[in-house]
C-alpha cells in the first residue's frame, strides 16, 4: 500500500470504536492514531477496548493525547504523572509506541523552560521500560510551547532521546509560522507529524485558531490550503522526515456522518498525499533501514 | 563574581547514589531444584530459605544469587516459568530509601511496597520487561537476608568462590534502536556511563556496555541484529557475566564439575572468556576474564 505510513485519527470518527476502527481498515489503512478515551470508554471495558485494537489489526501509530502535563507542582504534577502512567500502559496494552504530549494550556503551569524539560524528561524515563517515544507538541494557545519550534527547544533542553517532537501542520499554516523554520526540526527527533487542512482562507484571532483546530478541521486537499500542505510535507521529507503522518482532523461535522464515509474522504487525502506531495514511489519498509540508506 | 555554573558545565558527582556493586540477582523459575543443581555446578551453595516464600539463597564469594519460585502477586513482574529467567537485580547504594525516592523522582515506577515481590523489605522499581531493580544498603555488618531468611544448618554460609567467581555484569537485550533510551534510563536513574565502542571484555562482543558508577559491574545492551528487527520487541536481561581472573581455569574447573561451553566456529572458551551451552531451556553463564573489584586494577 502505498499510503503506509499515513494513519487516520479514532478522534475523527464517529461511532463505537469497533466501528472506527472498521471503517479506517475498509478505507485502506494500515494504522490508526488511538484516543485514549476511545479505550477507556469501550462498553466492555478497558480491557475489551484494549482487544479489539488489537484484534483490528491495525498498527498503532500512538496514543493520544496527554495534556496539561507539565510545569505543575507537588500534588498537581503527583497528579498528573498518575494520569501520565494510565495512558503510558494503555499505550503498552495496545502496541503502540507513541504517546502524544500536547503543550499545556493550564493557567497552573510554570512557563520556566528547565521545569518543562525536567518534566517532559520524567515523562521519557517513564516511558523507557515501556518501549513507548514521547511526541511533545506545541499549541498556539498553551502557556509552555506554542508552536513546534518552542516545542523543539524544550525537546532539546530535556536531551532524553525518546522525547522527540511532534509537528501539527494546522498550527504551522493557521499560525503563519515561516517553512524555513522547519528546518530547525532534527528529524531523527521529530515522531510525528499530524496534518490536516480548514475551509477558511484566514484565521483571524487566537481564538477563532483554537475553535478551528477542534472544531473545523478537515483532510488535506479538502480544504482552501493545499498548496501550503504540500510545501509543508514535501520541506519535511526533504529535511529526512522518515516517520509518520496522521490525520489530525477534528470536525463537528464529521462525527455525524457515518464512519465510512468520512474514512473513504481520509483515504481520498492520503492517496493524495502519498501520490501527488510525498510521492514515496516504495513501500516503507521501515525507518531504520531507510536512515542506514541515507547515511 | 557569576555563579560557576553560568561558565562551565560542572558535572553532577559521578555517583550520586554511592552505587557499590551487584548485592544479589534473581532468578524466578517454577523448577527451583533443577535451577538449583546447575547453580551447584557453577560452585553456588544453598545457604538459607526464606522464612515465608519459596524462595533461596544460593551464594559462592561474594555472589548472592536468589532463586525465587513464588508466583508473581505484582503486575509486570515474572511469573515463574521452567525456564529460569533473571527476574531481579539488587544494587547496593548508600541508602537505599533515597536511591528509591530519587529514582521515583526521575521517572522510575515504583513496586506498590506492601507486596515487594520477594517480601524481601527493600526498595524495588522496575526494570526491562518484568525484572525489577532492588536497591540494597544493609550489606556491611548485617544484611537483609538476616531478616527474611532462615540459614540452613550445617551449611557453610561463605562458600569460597570457583576459580576467583565474581559478578562481572548482566547481559541485556534490547528493541531495535533502543540502546539510547536505556542507556538514558541507567545513567539517569544510577549513573552509568556508555564505555567507549573499543572497550570491550570477553568473548561477546556486540552492543554497548554501561559501566557502573562503582565501576564494579557491568550492563551490556544489545540491539537484534538484522535479521530479527522487524520481530515483535522483546526486551529482557538475557545472562550473568561471571568475572573471573584466569578464564582457563575457571573453564577447567568448571567442566570437571560438569558445565558444558559452547565449542563453536564463532563462540569459544578462550583466555579472553567463555559462554555455556544453554541450559534448562535457554539460560546462560558467561565467563569473562577480570579481576575482582577491590583486588587492584581491573
Amino acid at each position: 500500500m502505498i499510503f503506509r505510513d499515513i494513519g487516520m485519527a479514532t478522534a475523527s470518527l464517529a461511532g463505537s470504536l469497533e466501528t472506527k476502527l472498521a471503517a479506517v481498515r475498509n478505507a485502506g489503512f494500515s494504522q490508526v492514531m488511538i484516543a485514549a478515551a476511545d479505550v477507556v470508554s469501550h462498553p466492555g471495558g478497558t480491557a475489551a477496548g484494549v482487544r479489539a485494537v488489537r484484534a483490528s489489526g491495525l498498527e498503532v501509530t500512538g496514543v493520544e493525547a496527554l495534556r496539561d502535563f507539565e510545569g505543575l507542582e507537588r500534588q498537581l504534577h503527583a497528579y498528573k504523572v498518575d494520569v501520565a502512567k494510565a495512558m503510558l500502559g494503555i499505550c503498552a496494552d495496545l502496541g503502540g509506541r507513541l504517546l502524544l504530549v500536547e503543550a499545556s494550556t493550564s493557567k497552573h503551569a510554570s512557563a520556566d523552560p528547565a521545569a518543562i524539560a525536567r518534566d517532559l524528561g520524567k515523562l521519557a524515563v517513564l516511558a523507557v521500560p515501556l518501549g513507548i517515544r514521547v511526541a511533545y507538541k506545541g499549541q498556539p494557545w498553551s502557556r509552555t510551547a506554542r508552536d513546534f519550534r518552542q516545542a523543539a527547544d524544550i525537546v532539546l533542553r530535556a536531551n532524553v532521546p525518546n522525547l522527540g517532537v511532534a509537528v501539527d501542520a494546522f498550527d504551522v499554516l493557521a499560525s503563519g509560522v515561516p517553512l524555513d523554520d522547519l528546518d530547525i526540526l532534527d528529524p531523527d527527533q521529530t515522531f510525528l507529524v499530524q496534518v490536516s487542512d480548514y475551509m477558511w482562507q484566514e484565521v483571524r484571532s487566537a481564538e477563532e485558531q483554537a475553535v478551528t483546530a477542534t472544531h473545523f478541521r478537515v483532510f488535506p486537499g479538502e480544504g482552501a490550503h493545499s498548496e501550503a500542505l504540500s510545501e509543508f510535507i514535501a520541506r519535511l521529507d526533504t529535511n529526512g522526515y522518515v516517520g509518520n503522518y496522521s490525520f489530525d482532523v477534528y470536525n463537528d461535522d464529521f462525527l455525524q456522518m457515518p464512519p465510512e464515509v468520512v474514512a473513504v474522504r481520509a483515504r481520498r487525502a492520503a492517496v493524495w498525499l502519498a501520490e501527488t506531495v510525498l510521492r514515496r514511489a516504495l513501500p516503507v519498509p521501515n525507518v531504520a533501514r531507510l536512515r542506514a540508506l541515507r547515511g | 563574581m557569576t555563579h560557576a555554573t553560568d561558565r562551565e558545565a560542572i558535572p553532577e558527582p559521578q555517583n550520586p547514589l554511592g552505587v557499590d556493586g551487584i548485592e544479589f540477582i534473581e532468578f524466578a523459575t517454577s523448577r527451583p531444584q533443577a535451577l538449583g543443581g546447575v547453580l551447584e555446578t557453577f560452585g553456588f551453595r544453598p545457604i538459607a530459605r526464606h522464612r515465608s516464600r519459596e524462595v533461596e539463597l544460593y551464594r559462592q564469594g561474594t555472589m548472592n544469587i536468589v532463586v525465587n519460585a513464588q508466583p508473581a502477586d505484582v503486575p509486570r513482574t515474572v511469573m515463574p516459568t521452567e525456564r529460569p529467567v533473571i527476574s531481579a537485580f539488587a544494587v547496593r547504594v548508600r541508602d537505599a530509601q533515597y536511591a528509591y525516592r530519587r529514582a521515583i523522582e526521575l521517572g522510575a515506577w515504583e513496586i506498590p511496597v506492601r507486596a515487594q515481590a520477594m517480601e524481601i523489605n527493600v526498595p524495588a522499581i522496575h526494570g526491562v520487561g518484568e525484572s525489577l531493580i532492588y536497591f540494597v544498603d544493609r550489606y556491611d555488618e548485617f544484611s537483609i537476608y538476616d531478616v527474611d531468611f532462615r540459614a540452613i544448618p550445617t551449611v557453610d554460609p561463605h562458600p569460597p568462590a570457583v576459580a576467583g567467581m565474581h559478578f562481572f555484569g548482566i547481559v541485556q537485550y534490547v528493541g531495535p534502536d533502543r540502546t539510547a533510551d536505556w542507556t538514558e534510563f541507567y545513567s539517569q536513574l544510577m549513573g552509568f556511563t556508555p564505555l567507549p565502542r573499543q572497550v570491550r571484555f570477553g568473548i561477546m562482543p556486540s552492543g554497548l556496555l554501561l559501566e557502573s558508577p562503582c565501576r564494579k559491574f557491568f550492563l551490556q545492551l544489545i540491539e537484534p541484529d538484522e535479521s530479527a528487527r522487524f520481530a515483535a520487541m522483546d526486551e529482557h536481561l538475557q545472562r550473568v557475566g561471571l568475572g573471573t581472573p584466569d578464564v582457563t581455569a575457571a573453564v577447567a574447573s568448571l567442566e570437571r564439575r560438569g558445565v558444558e561451553f559452547l565449542a563453536t566456529d564463532r563462540v569459544h572458551s578462550s583466555e579472553r572468556g567463555a559462554l555455556t551451552k544453554p541450559l534448562l531451556g535457554g539460560m546462560m553463564f558467561e565467563l569473562v576474564k577480570s579481576t575482582p573489584p577491590g583486588a587492584g586494577e581491573r
